[in-house]
């Protein structure tokens, strides 16, 4: 029929588009000298990698110093956001439109608006140019992802089950360990992986806050972009890509729960 | 005023072990109110969906008045659904879902307004033309949805499930309502329900569906007077079923021979009695009784009863129960023109 | 401890760390932008800078550059994605690995893809090669300016390509909560695929494909790392504007920095009352 015939050209191409920004980073990645106007590079080679992966690119230390940044800061959002999760999600209360919309601001306003004042804030406390100022700052974006993505996991929790268990004869404590926290972890879970992702890009906030003392693997691969060396930069990219996939891969079997957290009202 | 005719219609769905439909006959007279009811996965609501045209089967036809529609998409058939959530459109106020129909056709808004209007007046929702569908009680939206369908005047309305979402005291009016329009319109109505009092209350014949096949169609009381199958018979709340052979007037069964009526026919049969219709006391075809059990249900009281061995139920008035224990011995009689004959079980 | 309490210390940390962060950042740059500069001994806070920054060509052309940057790309972003998730409501063979791709893009940082773009649609990247191979140009110069080019029409491709995805996502779950049967009964009403579509469909996505353009909009609009990989020189988007003003040594400027990230605020402020109007009308429902 047409229609199918159309929908399978319109997927293809779809699949196509989505994925091809990704070529030339692969090619690049391993080519030994490409020069225009050649398809396919002369000749294939490993050098770019063995250099971003070793020790003189500092490429590993600056993937370690995000990855340190972007779960500092999520355990920090995590810790703040879940019972301001919990408390938007199950109870209305006077000015609650007011709690959203601050919470909804830092994600939609772009980090511009702030980041300057935050600058000239973090100076007068001695923070810029630390890892500490580096991982709160970071908490702006992160810290309202988090606690809508729970607010939506909570919405969808039932305190009933805890009342249960308190019936039954369960601490708080006990109840929040083997009732509520099990119940909640898998959306939790979600979030952490996203709110991971969106410290994980961060750029200008970085480099604001950080004032170049500290240098994560996004400003590392522009100072490689800004020289020019494509291979580098590409294998240096795909590099920043693995915790992306690892995620992706964690979270593959919860695809709709990943769509929900997504429409929930923010993204990385 | 149209005839619907489904013949040997079939759908199965991709992946399924067994067909939802399966070579369903079927023909609805004009301007009935029919039920199609059957226990949940029966196929009635399977077939709703090929009767609107939301689903294509893979065999058989659709006609209405002899015309097929099983080619026509949903838009050009005629036919009218309103789903079981009344599913409002929420953008649109009630004048606006009311009058949707009506707007898909391009008639001018002056005439579209003065029809809708009409249609709000005699679900009685006058007044509230301006709301959106969330300002509005259940029975209101169940209202709208109705009027919505019924401003169209369909050549056939499909109800799914109309009455099920409703609070009890709001199903009695509905059901009114329901019954009202439809003879005031003469619209063939289908009415899909799995629940028998629903349909028996409220239809002029029923057709019974299990596993994707009709089992039985014919006016409600015949479902209980002439039920097709035991499998029939149980779905109305037939509990008394005696397995044997009939010949020469009599039924011979774990509980002796049993006058039958005149004209019953013979062979292997399960003869039935209505719970309702046995009774306790001498009559014909008496017999010696222990009753096992006692359940006092308010109107009526169902007493548990041990016949040479074999479990029957009796429906009685709480008052003629009195003073009955149980363990005690009682005379139960089954008078003949109550009795039935049902084909053994397959 | 009564309920009041309770709910005032689940919220406090939060409350107390956005408004320390947020706000504070917020109104700092907001009382910078007036001059106010105590350290500096400007105490009286006044609009110069803003007029400064106003009869400035380059803050203006900056600024179209910018809203032209967000309007294009979300546009086009939102069109496709509502046309890919129509497509993906239905299963047909190989939705399965289109699904991944989408998911897989959102987890690609925004400058990834930019590099990717740029090693596609520049001057001697792939698409160029192409055309030279195919003999329509000679050198490099040949090929159409497509990144770093007046109209940003790499940066826009990026957004396209990296929004999209995210669009279609919320559109996808949008359609699977709202499910198939209002389209059922508009066409038991009468209505035709397009009119159920246009009529019924579309109106109930409209919250959530607004609600999705705002937060893409409003990013498309300000970050800073897409136009600094695919911008042209001049004139720059806004964010590398307003960057290049903050880190002038020339202290003179710096007013005029924060003049313009509050000029780009004003906008996100906007875009957020959009997006909070958008879901209310979703909440009402």
């Amino acid at each position: 029929m047409r229609a199918r015939r159309l929908q399978s050209l319109a997927a293809l191409a779809l699949a196509g588009w989505l994925v091809l920004p990704l070529l030339p980073l692969a090619i690049w990645s391993v080519a030994h000298g490409w020069r225009f106007p050649d398809l396919l590079p002369q000749a294939w080679t490993t050098k770019a990698w063995s250099y971003a992966l070793s020790d003189t690119a500092g490429v590993l230390n600056s993937f370690g110093l995000t990855t340190l940044i972007a779960t500092a800061t999520t355990l920090l959002a995590a810790l703040v956001g879940v019972p301001a999760g919990r408390a938007i999600g199950l109870h209305s209360f006077p000015g609650k439109r007011l709690v959203l919309i601050l919470l909804l601001a830092p994600a939609i306003l772009p980090g511009l608006a702030t980041v300057f004042g935050l600058h000239g804030l973090f100076l007068r406390l001695g923070l810029t140019g630390t890892l500490a100022g580096v991982i709160l700052a970071h908490l702006v974006p992160v810290l309202p992802y988090m606690t809508l993505v729970m607010a939506a996991v909570f919405s969808r929790f039932d305190p009933a089950i805890e009342h249960q268990a308190r019936s039954l004869g369960a601490t708080p404590v006990q109840t929040f360990r083997f009732v509520t926290l099990p119940a909640i972890l898998p959306g939790l879970l979600t979030a952490s992986l996203f709110a991971f992702l969106v410290s994980w890009s961060q750029y200008l906030l970085t480099l604001a806050i950080g004032g170049g003392r500290v240098q994560t693997l996004p400003l590392l691969l522009y100072s490689f972009v800004a020289a020019g060396r494509n291979d580098v930069t590409a294998a240096i990219a795909l590099l920043y890509l693995l915790p992306g996939l690892v995620i992706l891969a964690i979270t593959a079997r919860q695809i709709t729960g990943r769509s929900a957290a997504l429409t929930e009202g923010l993204r990385p | 005023m149209t005839r619907l005719a489904l013949q040997r219609l079939t759908k199965t769905y991709p992946g399924a072990g067994q067909a939802a439909v399966h070579g369903l006959d079927l023909e609805v007279e004009s301007g009935s109110l029919t039920a199609l009811l059957g226990p949940s996965g029966c196929g009635k609501t399977t077939t709703m969906k090929l009767i609107a045209g939301l689903i294509a089967p893979d065999a058989g036809e659709i006609t209405l008045d002899g015309h097929p529609i099983t080619g026509l998409p949903p838009e050009r058939r005629g036919v009218a659904m309103v789903f079981q959530n009344p599913l409002l459109f929420p953008h649109l106020s009630i004048a606006g879902n009311v009058g949707f129909g009506l707007r898909m056709r391009g008639l001018p808004t002056a005439q579209i307004d003065s029809q809708v209007q009409a249609m709000l007046s005699r679900v009685r929702l006058d007044g509230l033309a301006d709301r959106r569908p969330a300002q509005l009680s259940g029975g209101q939206q169940q209202r709208a949805a109705l009027a919505r369908a019924l401003v169209l005047h369909p050549a056939v309305l499909l109800l799914d499930e109309p009455l099920s979402n409703l609070d009890p005291g709001l199903r009695d009016e509905m059901r009114q309502l329901i019954r009202a329009l439809q003879q005031e319109t003469g619209i063939t109505t289908l009415v899909v329900t799995h629940d028998q009092a629903e349909a028996v209350a409220l239809a002029d014949r029923i057709a019974l569906m299990f596993a994707g096949r009709l089992a039985q169609h014919a006016a409600p009381q015949d479902f209980y007077r002439r039920p097709a199958t035991k499998a029939v018979s149980r779905f109305f709340g037939g509990v008394n079923f005696l397995p044997g052979r009939s010949a020469a007037g009599l039924h011979h069964s774990a509980i002796g021979p049993l006058t039958l009526p005149p004209d019953a026919p013979e062979g292997e049969q399960i003869l039935t009695i209505r719970p309702e219709a046995l009774r306790l006391g001498p009559g014909p075809n008496s017999r010696p009784a222990r009753v096992t059990a006692l359940a006092f249900l308010g109107t009526q009281t169902r007493i548990s009863l041990s016949v040479a061995g074999v479990a029957l139920e009796a429906l009685t008035s709480p008052d003629q129960a009195q003073g009955l224990d149980e363990g005690a011995e009682v005379t139960v009689s089954v008078p003949p023109e109550a009795i039935w004959l049902l084909p053994p079980d397959a | 401890m009564t309920d009041r309490t309770r709910l005032a210390l689940m919220l406090a940390p939060a409350l107390l760390v956005l408004g320390g962060l947020f706000l504070t950042g917020l109104g700092l740059t907001l009382l910078r932008s007036f001059r106010y500069f105590p350290a500096l001994g400007l105490t009286k806070p006044d609009l110069a800078a803003y007029a400064a920054i106003l009869t400035a060509p380059g803050f203006l052309r900056s600024l179209g550059l910018s809203l032209w940057i967000a309007t294009a790309s979300t546009l086009i972003a939102a069109a496709l994605a509502l046309a890919a998730a129509l497509l993906l409501r239905q299963a047909f063979p190989g939705r399965a690995v289109i699904s991944f791709l989408i998911h897989l893009n959102l987890t690609i940082p925004h400058i990834v893809g930019a590099i990717g773009i740029l090693y596609l649609f520049s001057q001697s990247g792939a698409f160029a090669r192409l055309a030279h191979a195919a003999g329509l140009i000679i050198g490099p110069q040949d090929f159409p300016a497509l990144t770093h080019d007046p109209f940003a029409i790499g940066i826009i491709l990026l957004y396209v390509w990296k929004e999209l995805p995210f669009i279609t996502l919320v559109l996808l779950a949008n359609l699977q909560s709202l499910g198939e049967d209002h389209e059922a009964t508009a066409r038991t009403l009468g209505a035709t695929r397009w009119q159920a579509f246009r009529h019924v469909l579309l109106p109930l996505l409209m919250p959530g494909l607004l609600s999705a353009s705002a937060l893409v909009f409003a990013f498309a609009f300000g970050a800073y790392e897409v136009p600094l990989v695919l911008g042209a020189h001049a004139p720059k988007a806004l964010p590398v504007l307003a960057w290049q003003a903050y880190t002038n040594p020339d202290l003179a400027t710096r007013p005029e920095a924060m003049a313009m990230a509050i000029v780009i605020a004003g906008i996100g402020l906007a875009l957020l009352a959009l997006y909070a109007r958008a879901f209310r009308i979703d909440h009402a429902r």
